[in-house]
């Protein structure tokens, strides 16, 4: 699968010949590369060296998802090792994987409360995080890198002590910090980052609901068109209300606080899809119809929900000014409005109407959407 | 055989076509066949972990143009069964390690090309050997790992659904077996999946993504619980969602808001509209001018976007996005 490479034209006459030798030697040079390696895994042959093939290769083919696993299975063989022999006077034989084994380290694994195995395993983690660095940030889209570094810690839960393992967690959440600072929408790394944090959570016995709340105001104030910033903001608030112990009055002023942010956000600009769709998430809260959204105010009556209907439609029609061809704007009026007549509420016809046709002259792709809305909103022309 | 990689070179850079242009058939065919002969790109051996999926994309975009055996059946049937695991997983090619992903390609194509007659004279119980393979992937939460080494992810859940509904296997399809599988804790870990915005992301609390979406539908289309549980709200809010993955200037789609059209998304969004009912919320004429576009118009094979790199992959889902709007000379696929 090739995403984003440019087609290109063919290869300059004087070249061709030379650059087929350079593909054939290429070709050869990876061919026995990759033979080497599984050759060696199956003659169990588990040495460093063996370790050092993987990562040449998986250098040029991070996609190879055999050669990861070789990798793990090569780890978990050395793990495996350092459990059943590790004792002071039983040194690591010649050639096979192993950190350095400096005295002075032990002494800090004994006070960090490690047995020279866990001492070792967790030096091994530790090398092979910060040595495939370089590969992520070289394929920050690759799956199985992020894969990789996920059961390494996991691997780290399973044999060290809470607290030595938490601190490797936290490194990854600083990590992938980083990569979501150079990609906001890195679909891998939010994945990666739910799975830190719940890690630490877990491990930790606490909850990060308020500290990743900032995060994602850190995030948007840095740059407020971020779609998944918003997206885990509103995945964040419920649950962070219900640790608060919120009462009504205290979830009605933090409604009210996020209200003004995305407001003044979509004044500034009416065009960003990322702002609406937290707009939206917002009011889907008071729309009982979307249990997905979860809750903020609570109680919440119908008739607090018709005030903030007409709050927002209020203040989303004010937006029209200087912003008449954005379609966002016509979208959100005509499903408040249908929202605010589901409560029971008068809506203008001719309001709708010429919402709907605004909206139809703006996005006519969508012309089949807009018929069925208007067949929905009774707006038919009999 | 090998079939993914993508050609060296070739096209035309620019990607303008003239607006009269249709689909170049033959030359996609002769693209697909041609993929078996590349050895000596270097390419063609770096996609090695994806040969078994890409003879599926290749086969079936054939089986779409009407050209089922332009790929012989036998030597396709000899390559899947190479990559065949004592454990009843597939590799992606022979010495590759069995995986979720390739297991569903490799019964797709043995169900497409001979109904797993060949697998079942082979391998005695070869059928309930590959469904035991897949079902052990299972977790406790009901979701699916990729292979032994835990990862999850919604695409395999929808795989294991979709290959076990293939195999006949599923505990709707023999009710007097004990079952292979907890269908009830998969589908409501696909429930979990749902946003606000009426879609689906990889795993609970992720963000709406068009591909999570498709595998989500396809897993409750198979469970028959895609009507009860979107019902007319859900599909009007998926519906929305959907749409609006259309692209003005293009008209090609993106995979989540703001980002850059794709033609793959043709399938994943194009058959989620399909499941839901809501085809006619597309400009399906616009669309269809995007995917055309992106041929390679001389050496056949469509790119992820005018102008780009082909390969099998984009080809298979462009053609397969063609189906679902019915263009002509292209048979008609089910969406799910
Ligand atoms: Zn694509």
């Amino acid at each position: 699968m090739s995403h984003g490479v440019p087609r290109v034209g063919g290869e300059g006459e004087g070249g061709v010949a030379s650059s087929q030798d350079k593909i054939k030697a290429r070709i050869k040079a990876y061919k026995e590369l990759e033979k080497d390696v599984t050759d060696r895994i199956k003659n169990e042959d588990y040495s460093n060296t063996t370790f050092q093939l993987t990562s040449t290769l998986l250098s040029q083919n991070p996609e190879y998802y055999t050669i990861w696993n070789h990798r793990r299975l090569l780890l978990q063989h050395v793990f495996a090792r350092e459990f059943s022999t590790s004792s002071p006077d039983n040194p690591t034989a010649e050639g096979t994987l192993s950190t350095s084994d400096d005295h002075a380290d032990t002494t800090a694994a004994q006070k960090a409360g490690l047995s020279p195995s866990q001492h070792e395993i967790s030096l091994l983690i530790s090398e092979d995080l910060s040595s495939l660095l370089p590969l992520l940030k070289q394929y920050p889209k690759c799956y199985w890198i992020w894969n990789h570094r996920s059961w390494l810690l996991t691997k780290a839960t399973t044999h060290l002590p809470a607290a030595s393992a938490i601190k490797f967690w936290q490194g990854e959440l600083a990590l992938v910090g980083k990569m979501l600072a150079l990609d906001s929408r890195n679909f891998h790394g939010w994945g990666y980052r739910r799975t830190v944090v719940e890690a630490i959570e877990r491990l930790g016995d606490i909850s990060m609901a308020e500290k990743e709340f900032e995060y994602t105001t850190k995030m948007i104030k840095t740059n407020l068109s971020n779609f998944s910033a918003w997206h885990y903001r509103s995945q964040l608030i419920p649950r962070l209300l219900n640790e608060r112990n919120a009462r009504r009055e205290a979830r009605a002023k933090f409604l009210d606080g996020e209200f003004e942010l995305i407001t003044s956000a979509l004044y500034t600009d009416p065009y960003d899809q990322s702002l609406w769709f937290y707009h939206q998430f917002l009011m889907a809260t008071l729309d009982t119809t979307n249990p997905q959204a979860g809750i903020i105010l609570s109680p919440c009556t119908n008739s607090d929900r018709k005030m903030y209907l007409e709050q927002e439609v209020t203040s989303v029609r004010e937006m029209l000014d200087g912003a008449e061809d954005c379609k966002y704007i016509y979208q959100a009026l005509l499903e408040y409005a249908r929202r605010w007549r589901d409560l029971g509420g008068e809506v203008e016809k001719t309001d709708m109407k010429e919402w709907l046709g605004e909206l139809r002259k703006l996005d006519p792709l969508r012309e089949g959407r807009w018929r069925d809305l208007e067949k929905v909103l009774g707006l038919e022309v009999v | 055989m090998s079939l993914v990689a993508g050609p060296g070179r070739g096209g035309t850079g620019s990607g303008q076509l003239p607006d009269e242009l249709g689909l170049v058939v033959q030359k996609h065919v002769a693209y697909i066949q041609s993929l078996d002969t590349r050895r000596d790109e270097l390419e063609s051996h770096l996609t090695e972990h994806l040969r078994i999926s890409g003879i599926y994309w290749g086969l079936t975009a054939l089986h779409l143009l009407g050209q089922p055996a332009a790929l012989p059946p036998e030597e396709v049937i000899e390559f899947v069964l190479s990559c065949l695991h004592d454990n009843g997983g597939f590799g992606a090619a022979p010495g590759h390690d069995a995986h979720m992903l390739y297991t569903v390609s490799a019964v797709q194509i043995l169900a497409m090309v001979d109904d797993f007659v060949e697998l079942e004279m082979r391998v005695p119980n070869g059928k309930m050997k590959i469904a035991r393979y897949i079902a052990d992937l299972q977790q406790p939460n009901g979701t699916f790992a990729g292979d032994e080494w835990g990862e999850t992810d919604t695409r395999f859940l929808y795989g294991a659904l979709n290959a076990l509904s293939l195999l006949n296997l599923l505990p709707p399809q023999r009710k007097d077996e004990p079952p292979l599988i907890n269908v009830t804790a998969a589908t409501d870990h696909v429930k979990a999946c749902q946003n606000f915005d009426g879609g689906f992301g990889v795993a609970p609390g992720a963000e709406s993504h068009a591909g999570q979406i498709f595998t989500c539908l396809g897993a409750l289309s198979i469970t028959g619980e895609l009507d009860s549980f979107l019902g007319e709200e859900g599909k009007d809010r998926l519906g929305a969602w959907l749409s609006e993955r259309q692209l003005d200037d293009s008209g090609g789609f993106n995979g989540r808001p703001m980002k850059l059209v794709d033609v793959c998304y043709a399938w994943w969004v194009g058959s989620s509209l399909a499941m839901i009912g809501k085809m006619d919320w597309i400009d399906k004429k616009k669309l269809t001018e995007f995917i055309l576009r992106c041929q390679d118009p001389e050496e056949g094979g469509i790119a992820d976007r005018p102008g780009d790199m082909v390969d099998v992959f984009h080809t298979h889902f462009a053609i397969a996005g063609l189906s679902l709007i019915g263009y002509p000379g292209v048979m008609l696929v089910d969406p799910a």
